[in-house]
């Protein structure tokens, strides 16, 4: 809600109170340039590139000092007023101001002198930068300089690939001294690890002796980093930037579920990192290292082929052979009738749904289990809680929990119980058909493997190898989240849509078609062709669905769903 | 007009001049003990009467600062006094002296300033390479505390007043009074951006007030005489009082501190109490500490206009001209910290911007862009001219950069920096071109750091 609004450039936006003008732009789509704030952090002025014109009151007069020009008729200088520049994140916003920023001639000299003064003693090294084709010097070079360099003695050298910590490298010689990677580990990050030292040009930023910059979020200093000072020792020299794409994702590192960039290079469908989607409902401008660098999941260690009795089979054979275990269930079929006389049967039969699996592919199965086979008995696979950082990662390391109790709700299951509850039903003989999705689980794996390979029957959907395809009597290969769309719910109940960025891998296929493929192999008819007939089941909201499986940018995401 | 005066240096010389034994005799702390008698406003109203303008190198009148302060304290936001006396600004050596000279006047000056601001505690910066200056600080503040005059009930009055001394942390910038109050927390010395100002959030975010160390040493004198007579020894009363200190050096023959009433002339300065120029004619002198801009010796003021400020000493030389916070600024300098430094003609301006240049380069905090980079490109080019390898292009280059830093940054240094580097600029082009046509040659006769190689 605007508490006013001001004007730059004779544009008139909108403002709430607190907010400095270059935040107000900033909400408004007015670019400001500006190296050193950022809108979630504090703003220390420091880089001065943000400089504008702020109007005085009216009847007041305009600060201006006194300068020199050297005029060559008069072979003398002349003083010359200068209007005293306000830094645009420094100045509060105050109903009815005018602000001039790129209509002002004063405000693009001093761009341009700020420009010019932070290259002064750069190295200009962007062929062997990491930031080069996204680094601001570039850009802002390019707006408001375009002028050659005129100071040609030997820049000032400083220190150079300084290991911070185990993620980030330095380069002070890059470095302008924004300070954002200090606040960064001041104000997200909770630990001050970082700070300058030294004095006027010789400036460097530091770690605090003893110690390294090992906090959850010491990639958001390199992500935040407008130049290439900071660098991932992940991404560093692996790529460059103008050759990669990006697909709009969600995190799967914690039922936080950041909203994320996924970069990649398409000529090898590999991904290469990820990037915070700033989203102010969720993750702010932030994501945490262990989701940052989560990103290799979506091609490591995954189940490319179908396997059976551990062995690569054809995705078709498989199929095949997963019916043909599950056989017993098609004669079920037969005597027991979709609306529920129980056979004996029907309650040997458990279902493990995942909280690492969207919505559609735990939707797709637990629809199957109720209308196909009958099954009352449902499990989730899940990976084990790890500690909780008090920022954004949760305890909850499964990006779909919620997701996976709104299914159940909506099919009519009791709350889905834990996996080990599974392994001791097993090892108490009540189950012979257990058809799961995801490969994870927070049970230990050999005495899960060691119960589950007594079944009768065992069909495994996994994105990755694991426990459960490797004891599985067939296991079918499911896309990774990054190689399908998919839908997840985090800890808010707030529904997020992650876009298919990667090509799948081998014979990988969305989970949902391998359980639409199944039951059509069982006999049974699913007229299911594509995601939406799913989330239509699940998601039944006539009006405004189209907005609903919209990702926007910055809007907060999507259709409250209460767990 | 020059006036000495002994309000503030009666002591200054007398072997035991800093004891308090001294400084009893001489009516010590009577003005304390009154002060705690008195009620905020009236000490803020005894000090605006006063029109002492600050000492520290702005001349923001100290009264008026004063009453920048909460007029009630906020619980839980104690307010505090901080006293600067990081004395960093090149030729300025005025604050020392009182340090040493009479520590007891700033103690009894942190009592009053305290009561006046409603603040307990006052801390007294100082710079650290002082050590006498601390040490005797300390000794009174033992002195004062033995005999009860700080401490829980001063004087038996129950407003309890603390005096600390804290050792500064070694750089320039920490006497900008952001900056020093970051030092003082144990932060890097570097300015804050204003808003808020230090009367809003300060020390430790709590209402404080900063006061030059000679601003509220002085303070006891003007409560002894009354702030309108002490107002009144100015020949520029009503618009700046009292007496002060007045520092000369460079090429004088009796460099010093000397007492006077404010009003006093370079010229008297220079010849009367500096006992004139040391090896030769007078070229040019800085006003008030590195920062001020450079005045030449022949300069005469332009002021043909009635109304301008200056108008009375209009064709005067510029040494005539009353030294004051506002005359000064008329002649597009600044009055400073009071310190005249003096160049005799034997001095290269080119080679005296350069040592000034190498300072502030040295002495930026790097936090903004056109300060920390402008600085050292400044240093850069004068290193190419005074080198002999100087070109027109460079020349003109220095007041483009210094232009560039005017006006940009977060604290004054950024000024501090530019105006001095334009005064230099304005008043000695001929120099320049000349130093810059020759290689440095025409300057062998005067003093240079290094001659430059004979062909
Ligand atoms: C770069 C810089 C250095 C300064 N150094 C000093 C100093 O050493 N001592 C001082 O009293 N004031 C210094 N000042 C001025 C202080 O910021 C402040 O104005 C002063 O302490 C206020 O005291 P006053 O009002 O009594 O003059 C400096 C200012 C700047 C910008
Ligand atoms: S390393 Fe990057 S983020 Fe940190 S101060 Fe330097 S330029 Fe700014
Ligand atoms: S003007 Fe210079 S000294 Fe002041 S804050 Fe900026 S860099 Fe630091
Ligand atoms: S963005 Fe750096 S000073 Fe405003």
């Amino acid at each position: 809600m605007a508490d006013g609004t001001i004007k730059i450039d004779g544009r008139t936006v909108p403002f709430e109170k607190g907010d400095t003008v270059i935040k107000a732009a900033y909400k408004a789509g007015v670019d400001i340039p500006h190296y050193c704030w950022h809108p979630g952090l504090s703003a220390p002025a420091n880089c001065r590139m943000c400089l504008v014109d702020v109007e005085p009151p009216p009847g007041r007069p305009k600060m201006q000092l006194d300068v020199l020009r050297w005029d060559a008729g008069k072979n003398d200088y002349i003083t010359v007023k200068k209007t005293k520049l306000i830094p645009a994140c420094q100045q509060a916003c105050s109903d009815g101001m005018s602000v001039l920023s790129d209509t002002s001639e004063e405000v693009a000299v001093a761009r341009k002198e700020v420009q010019e003064l932070l290259l002064l003693n750069h190295p200009v090294d962007c062929p062997i930068c990491d930031q080069a084709g996204e680094c601001d010097l570039q850009d802002y070079w390019l707006e408001h300089d375009r002028t050659k360099k005129r100071m040609m003695d030997e820049p000032v050298h400083k220190p150079k690939a300084i290991v911070f910590g185990e993620t980030i490298v330095y380069d002070a010689e890059r470095c302008i001294m924004c300070t954002r990677c200090i606040r960064v580990s001041e104000e997200l990050a909770k630990d001050p690890v970082l700070d300058m030292r030294q004095r006027g040009n010789r400036n460097e930023v530091f770690v605090a002796p003893g110690r390294e910059l090992d906090h959850n979020y010491s990639l958001m200093t390199e992500h935040v980093c407008p130049v290439g000072a900071l660098t991932s020792s992940h991404f560093r020299f692996k790529a460059r930037v103008w050759f990669l794409r990006s697909g709009r994702t969600v995190c799967q590192g914690c039922a936080t579920g950041c909203n994320a960039h996924l970069d990649f290079d398409p000529r090898d469908n590999t991904p290469y990192r990820y990037r915070p989607r700033d989203n102010e409902a969720v993750n702010g401008y932030w994501m945490c290292d262990k989701g940052m660098l989560s990103y290799p999941e979506a091609h490591e260690g995954r189940l490319e082929n179908a396997l059976v009795g551990g062995e690569d089979a054809a995705l078709k054979e498989a199929l095949e052979q997963a019916a043909e275990k599950l056989s017993a269930l098609r004669s079920l079929r037969k005597t027991a009738s979709i609306n529920g006389e129980e056979g004996a049967e029907p309650s040997r039969i458990a279902i493990v749904l995942s909280a690492q699996h969207s919505c559609e592919d735990n939707f797709a199965l637990a629809y199957v289990a109720k209308e196909f086979f009958g099954a009352k008995d449902l499990f989730v696979a899940r990976r084990a809680d790890g500690e909780a950082d008090g920022i954004l990662m949760v305890a909850d390391r499964n990006p779909n929990t919620a997701g996976v109790s709104l299914v159940a709700e909506t099919l009519g299951f009791a709350t889905p119980r834990p996996f080990a509850t599974l392994i001791e039903g097993v090892a108490q003989g009540r189950y012979d058909h257990v058809v799961s999705l995801g490969g994870e689980v927070d049970v230990d794996a050999n005495k899960a493997k060691d119960k589950l390979s007594r079944l009768k029957a065992f069909v495994s959907f996994a994105t990755h190898e694991g426990t459960l395809p490797q004891v599985a009597h067939v296991a079918l290969p499911a896309t990774s989240w990054a190689e399908a769309a998919g839908t997840y719910i985090n800890k808010q109940g707030l529904r997020q849509e992650a876009e298919q960025v990667l090509a799948p891998r081998g014979d990988a296929h969305p989970a949902w078609q391998l359980v639409v493929a199944l039951a059509r192999q069982l006999g049974f008819a699913l007229s299911w062709k594509k995601r939406a007939d799913i989330l239509a089941l699940l998601f039944p909201a006539p009006s405004d669905d189209a907005g609903a499986h919209a990702v926007s940018q910055n809007a907060p995401a999507q259709l409250e769903v209460q767990p | 007009m020059l006036q000495r005066t002994d309000h503030l240096t009666k002591r200054y010389g007398i072997p035991d001049g800093f004891t308090l034994t001294r400084y009893l005799a001489d009516g010590g702390y009577v003005q304390a003990r009154r002060a705690l008698s008195m009620t905020r406003e009236e000490l803020v109203n005894e000090c605006k009467a006063a029109n002492l303008r600050g000492r520290g190198g702005a001349g923001f009148p100290m009264g008026v600062k004063w009453s920048f302060m909460a007029p009630t304290v906020a619980p839980g936001r104690p307010h505090y006094l901080v006293i600067n006396a990081d004395e960093g600004e090149p030729g300025t050596f005025k604050d020392r002296s009182m340090m040493e000279g009479d520590p007891h006047a700033t103690v009894e000056g942190c009592i009053i300033g305290c009561r006046a601001i409603g603040a307990h505690v006052a801390y007294i910066y100082v710079r650290d390479e002082l050590h006498l200056a601390k040490d005797r600080l300390w000794a009174a503040i033992r002195e004062a505390k033995a005999k009860g005059f700080l401490g829980a009930k001063p004087f038996g009055v129950d407003y309890a007043v603390e005096v600390y001394v804290h050792s500064g942390a070694g750089a320039y910038i920490c006497g900008e009074e952001t900056s020093l109050l970051n030092s003082l927390e144990g932060r890097r010395g570097e300015p804050r951006l204003k808003p808020p100002f230090p009367a809003q959030a300060g020390a430790f975010g709590m209402p404080t007030t900063v006061n030059n160390l000679e601003s509220i040493a002085t303070v006891p004198a003007l409560m002894r005489l009354g702030g309108d007579n002490f107002s009144k020894i100015s020949s520029l009363h009503p618009k700046e009082g009292g007496s002060r200190l007045y520092g000369v050096s460079g090429h004088v023959n009796t460099p010093g501190i000397f007492e006077c009433a404010v009003g006093l002339t370079l010229r008297e300065l220079i010849y009367d109490l500096g006992g004139g120029v040391k090896g030769g004619e007078l070229l040019a002198v800085i006003p008030g500490g590195s920062s001020t801009p450079i005045l030449r010796a022949d300069e005469l003021v332009e002021a043909p206009n009635e109304s301008h400020p200056l108008h009375a000493w209009h064709g005067m030389s510029v040494l005539d001209v009353p030294m004051g916070v506002e005359t000064f600024r008329g002649l597009g300098t600044m009055l400073g910290t009071c310190c005249a430094t003096v160049l005799s003609d034997k001095a290269c301006p080119v080679l005296a911007m350069h040592n000034l240049m190498r300072f502030y380069r040295h002495e930026s905090c790097g936090q903004c862009t056109p300060c920390r980079e402008g600085s050292g490109w400044l240093e850069r080019l004068l290193d190419t001219i005074v080198a002999g390898n100087g070109t027109m292009d460079d020349l003109n280059r220095l007041h483009e950069v210094a232009n560039s830093i005017m006006g940009n940054t977060i604290c004054a240094f950024g000024e501090g920096t530019a105006m001095p580097a334009l005064g230099f600029l304005k008043k000695f082009r001929r120099e320049f071109e000349e130093y810059i046509r020759t290689g440095g040659r025409s300057s062998t006769n005067r003093l240079a750091l290094a001659q430059p190689a004979a062909e």
